[in-house]
């Protein structure tokens, strides 16, 4: 794949599908008031992400890759510069507009996987749809737990799950749907390395079938290697981009 | 100690300051139930308490007294006068005075003034100066007045006495005794002739030497007195009083413990709460060397510290509270028991430890099984384990069959006789339901969450699914708010269904009782041991109206049987509805009955004198009468709602035999077929010019005895609504804490899609869902407390047959109100809820 070189201050973009335009970061930054001193998250990133691109975000803990993927998913505003997914300005919207983007476009994965409890696996992943009040939930929930090799264990509640599991019915909640952007936040963070790798098979898998752009943040190199592209931030910058 | 003080500070004190609202509401919830208990206390006493005032105002050093049925003759004075022995003898009238002005009773003291000048009593300018003659002040129309009432010698006071207006001369000012409402102080003589009481008084009072003992004076005494006159100790009608007042008390004093019942069903839930939440602390702790009874007395410490704070508030909230309850209070022991003037209300150091002591002790107990649960975490599991399992640990199948058998000893102790006159096993029969409704609820809550989870989501939506999921998964919290929910509303719909049927009750007996078309009475406020007079001539001149077919008359006297107080009555039972249309045990009727009176010494009784004396038809009762001790055959028993304290009824020309006395206390008129009885009201309103008599048609006094029947009820209502109060401050409360410990599933909804709106419904739905179970549960045990309460505990406590009715429009809107109220509750919750930022709450565990 073609990789744009990195530079901090310019816009960064997994060439071969930069004409799609996904998700587009321009100039943005992100500064939270902590006990009211400023902290700033992300400060002028600026990024592109199209179709089907799995990119990896990596570095330190607290270097803004939770940040900017919530920007990117439509969980918040940038403080100044823009979040374009779709073409649609985040900062244009008001708080139901982001919920009705979010619906449509974004799934996401979390490193503790985030199942409700109370519900079972096949009510998990039927959730994203009841919430968004539409038709044939059930049917659709059962297809994505095959597409993840869950479907017999449906029925079952997340606390008789391993690992692993959860963390598939978690990425097919994630995909049920169909969003055309995927955000990861350490989805392998929680996992042996076996099960981690299985489960980046099937972030990688679901990138190249479905075309679903992956964003995915990560502390491991060997996880990042899957992707397309890695973007090493530091202090809410992006400091590089490694092209494979 | 001052380490511990400090460690039980940072761990169990400071986190309350995090939540702020919750600990309030908490503390909110044991203040109001402190409160209630409180203010029943206070204004019982205040309003139960006085009525001790009007009897025994100037009683001075008396220790005994003679009573009689209708007043004791003039000659028994002189006979105890003029006994060889060292005794004081003090004959005395009591009654009472209206001022018409303004309506107030006051009661009305005549002593022989010119043997016996009470404390304070002071004699005119004139006579002191030796311008008239003592006689003469004493014996005019004079009186002395309390300094309460205002006036000034020389001022004119205009009182109602029986059924006519009389002017008197403010003569002097008394000093204020006690706790009396006012006083009016005239001569024997003046008060004899005001009350057309001639050659009779209304007791003496005696004052004995110390020896002989007090047994060997009444002896004494005895041996020289008339058959028909009774001797006994003076202050005895005040602990008749005192005894007659206290089932009263009793139930009201119980009813006022649901809302601190329900106090303790949220106390329990904050701890366990309080546990589940710091069981990771709670481990921590443990591991680095706190015993368990130090994890124990921390989790008591923290409710201790809701009860004395709660408590303390509770205490000021319960001597504001008590104003309106004494208002309340005095009305109904006014109306149905006994004269009163509401004493003040003293808030005294023991009432304010006795506050203190409620507050603290409701709250260890109810915080006992929690702290005890903490107590145990075992370290390790505590910090490896997480929340989740922990609170799924609830045994409702073994609780379902706990509750069983509490059912069952419940329905077992409903059937055991009361003791002393109240109904404790009824207390302990309602608690034992209580007990086994909560105890079921668990099984309940789980059963019907799981029936309806597809169905609420086919009605409410993915919000009202994930509600009910949410209320199941964490179901000892949701059984323990469902609980007091289901307490608070069970004994509003219990109190609901027994008042609705004992109105209904009511009703139906006045539609019988009550045929006459117009009825008289005097127009002095009404009081259930006051029996006012009207001249027996002003009986006949009605009766010989043309509009008047028939004219019944009805005089009561205040008597005392076997050490409480009950109502002869002495009525026609010859006339065209003679005694009304009275339903009798026998099943026989009223002209039967009536005639059987008429033809000897016979008696008929009421159900609550039968039901407190343990009395039966065909036994006898003696009352003494005029000169004789006679005996009375009780023919029958009749059902009564108009007196707790019991009637006795015997037939007017036979009473006449031994009472001298011809006066009425109301006269029931009959209007001829095809007079207008407007119209005969108003002739009989002429021809009773000058006599102050107030005419009820039969519709407004029906209207006035429910309005008053209304007004006794009104307390029991505002108590179980305080109680409902409570459990809904507890509900918001709990469904905080809910908010809090669930904010990161809350937050994840909102990364699923979730709208601020859908959050919002969630948290409204689950208040809902908690309403509605609490209101199933509620409905249930209500309908079996309301059944205890009308054929167990009112039966034992005063004896009344109430016939079960269902007030639906009532239940209805109690339950609509309670379950809005819930979903109200839910608002502040929901409010806090949607505020939550998803992206910390998502990543902060």
């Amino acid at each position: 794949m073609d990789l744009t070189q990195a530079k901090p201050s310019a816009p960064q973009t997994p060439s071969s599908l930069r004409h799609t335009d996904l998700l587009q970061l321009r100039e943005v930054s992100k500064t939270y008031v902590t006990d009211g001193e400023p902290v700033h998250a992300l400060n002028g990133v600026s990024f592109t992400l199209g179709a089907g691109d799995f990119v990896a975000l990596v570095g330190r803990s607290g270097c803004g890759k939770s940040t900017l993927l919530n920007l990117s998913g439509a969980m918040d505003f940038p403080t100044t510069g823009q979040v374009l997914l779709d073409g649609v300005s985040t900062s244009e919207l008001d708080d139901n507009g982001l919920t009705r983007l979010r619906r449509g476009k974004v799934g996401f994965i979390f490193q503790a996987f985030q199942l409700l409890n109370t519900l079972s696996v096949l009510e998990n992943v039927e959730l994203p749809l009841l919430l968004a009040g539409e038709s044939k939930t059930a049917q659709r929930a059962g297809h994505n737990l095959q597409l993840v090799e869950l479907a017999d264990l449906g029925n079952r509640m997340p606390h008789q799950l391993s690992g692993g599991q959860m963390q598939r019915v978690a990425i097919a909640r994630a995909m049920v749907h169909d969003p055309k952007l995927l955000l990861a936040d350490e989805p392998t963070g929680n996992l042996d390395t076996q099960t981690g790798n299985m489960i980046l098979d099937l972030l990688r898998r679901i990138a190249n079938q479905q075309k679903t752009a992956v964003l995915m943040a990560t502390h491991s190199m060997e996880a990042a290697n899957i992707a397309d592209a890695v973007v090493r931030m530091r202090d809410g910058r992006i400091e590089e981009v490694i092209r494979r | 100690m001052m380490s511990r003080l400090r460690v039980f500070y940072r761990l169990i004190v400071r986190p309350l300051y995090r939540e702020p609202a919750r600990t309030l509401l908490t503390v909110l919830a044991v203040a109001l139930g402190v409160a209630v208990v409180l203010a029943i206390e206070l204004a019982g006493d205040a309003a139960a308490g006085s009525f001790r005032s009007s009897i025994e105002t100037l009683t001075g050093s008396a220790n005994l007294e003679v009573t009689a049925v209708g007043g004791v003759p003039d000659n028994v004075v002189a006979t105890l006068a003029t006994l060889p022995y060292p005794i004081k003898v003090e004959p005395r009238i009591d009654d009472f005075a209206t001022i018409p002005s303004t309506g107030q009773s006051i009661p009305l003291v005549g002593l022989d003034l010119i043997a016996d000048h009470p404390e304070g009593f002071s004699l005119p300018e004139e006579e002191r100066a030796g311008t008239s003659s003592l006689a003469q002040t004493l014996t005019a129309d004079n009186v002395w007045v309390s300094s309460r009432l205002g006036a000034k010698p020389g001022d004119t006071l205009r009182l109602l006495i029986n059924d006519e207006v009389h002017p008197y001369t403010v003569r002097g000012v008394l000093k204020d005794s006690g706790d009396t409402g006012g006083l009016v102080l005239m001569d024997i003589g003046t008060a004899q002739r005001a009350l057309n009481r001639a050659n009779r008084v209304d007791r003496i009072l005696i004052t004995v030497s110390a020896t002989p003992s007090l047994e060997q004076w009444e002896q004494r005494l005895r041996s020289v007195l008339p058959a028909g006159v009774e001797l006994r100790r003076q202050g005895s009608e005040s602990s008749e009083n005192r005894k007659m007042l206290s089932a009263f008390r009793w139930n009201l004093r119980i009813l006022s413990y649901v809302a601190l019942v329900v106090g303790a069903f949220l106390i329990f839930n904050t701890i366990s709460v309080s546990v589940v939440r710091r069981r990771p602390e709670i481990g921590i702790a443990r591991a680095l060397g706190a015993s368990r009874t130090a994890v124990l007395s921390a989790f008591l410490g923290e409710a201790a510290c809701f009860g004395a704070v709660g408590g303390l508030i509770g205490i000021f909230l319960g001597r504001l509270l008590a104003i309106g309850a004494v208002r309340l209070l005095g009305a109904t022991v006014d109306n149905l028991y006994v004269s009163s003037t509401p004493a003040p209300i003293q808030l005294t150091p023991l009432v304010i430890l006795l506050g203190l002591a409620i507050g603290v002790a409701v709250s260890l107990a109810s915080a006992a099984s929690p702290a005890r649960e903490a107590s145990l975490v075992s370290p390790v599991e505590a910090m490896a384990r997480g929340e989740r399992e922990y609170t799924t640990r609830v045994h409702k199948i073994r609780d379902l069959w706990i509750g069983f058998a509490l059912a069952i000893a419940g329905a077992a102790a409903s059937f055991a006789a009361a003791i002393a006159g109240k109904p404790f096993f009824g207390y302990a029969a309602a608690l034992l339901f209580i007990a086994a409704s909560a105890f079921s609820i668990p099984a309940l809550v789980s059963g019907l969450t799981k029936i309806s989870s597809g169905m609420l989501l086919r009605i409410g939506g993915v919000e009202a699914m994930l509600a009910s999921r949410s209320l199941a998964s964490s179901l000892r919290r949701t059984s323990v708010l469902v609980g007091a929910l289901a307490t608070a509303i069970a004994m509003t719909t219990s109190v609901g269904i027994m008042v609705g049927s004992f109105r209904q009750t009511v009703q139906v007996w006045m539609n019988n009782q009550l045929k006459a078309d117009l009825f008289v009475a005097p127009a002095t406020n009404p009081s259930a041991d006051r029996h006012p007079t009207i001249d027996v001539s002003l009986s006949e001149k009605l009766a010989a109206l043309p509009g008047v077919a028939g004219v019944d008359r009805f005089r009561e006297y205040e008597v005392s049987y076997q050490g409480l107080p009950a109502i002869l009555g002495v009525g026609d039972t010859l006339g065209p509805h003679p005694l009304g249309k009275v339903e009798f045990f026998s099943g026989r009727s009223t002209e039967q009955v009536n005639h059987e009176l008429r033809d000897g010494d016979n008696v008929i009784i009421s159900e609550p004198l039968a039901n407190k004396h343990h009395l039966r038809t065909g036994e006898s009762i003696v009352l003494p009468l005029g000169d004789a001790q006679v005996r009375f055959r009780i023919i029958d028993i009749f059902y009564d709602y108009g007196t707790e304290k019991g009637f006795m009824i015997i037939d007017r020309t036979r009473a006449l035999r031994y009472l001298h006395d011809p006066a009425v206390s109301n006269l029931a008129i009959y209007v001829a077929p095809g007079a207008d009885v407007e119209k005969v009201r108003k002739e009989l309103e002429s021809v009773a010019a000058g006599h102050n008599l107030v005419i009820y048609t039969n519709r407004s006094l029906r209207a006035q005895a429910i309005q008053i029947f209304d007004r006794t009820f009104a307390i029991t209502y505002a108590l179980e609504v305080v109680a409902v109060i409570v459990a809904v401050i507890g509900i918001a409360g709990a469904m905080l804490a809910l908010v809090i410990d669930r904010r990161r599933e809350l937050g994840l909804l909102r990364f699923l899609g979730a709208a601020v709106s859908q959050i919002r419904k969630l948290i409204l739905v689950e208040a809902g869902l908690i309403g509605l179970l609490a209101n199933i549960a509620g409905l249930a045990l209500g309908i079996v407390l309301s059944l205890l309460l009308i054929f167990v505990i009112n039966k034992q406590s005063f004896g009344w047959t109430i016939r079960f009715h269902w007030p639906i429009a009532v239940l209805l809107g109690a339950l609509t109100l309670v379950y809005v109220a819930t979903v109200l509750a839910g608002f502040y919750p929901a409010r806090v809820a949607t505020s939550l930022n998803p992206i910390e709450v998502v990543h902060e565990e």
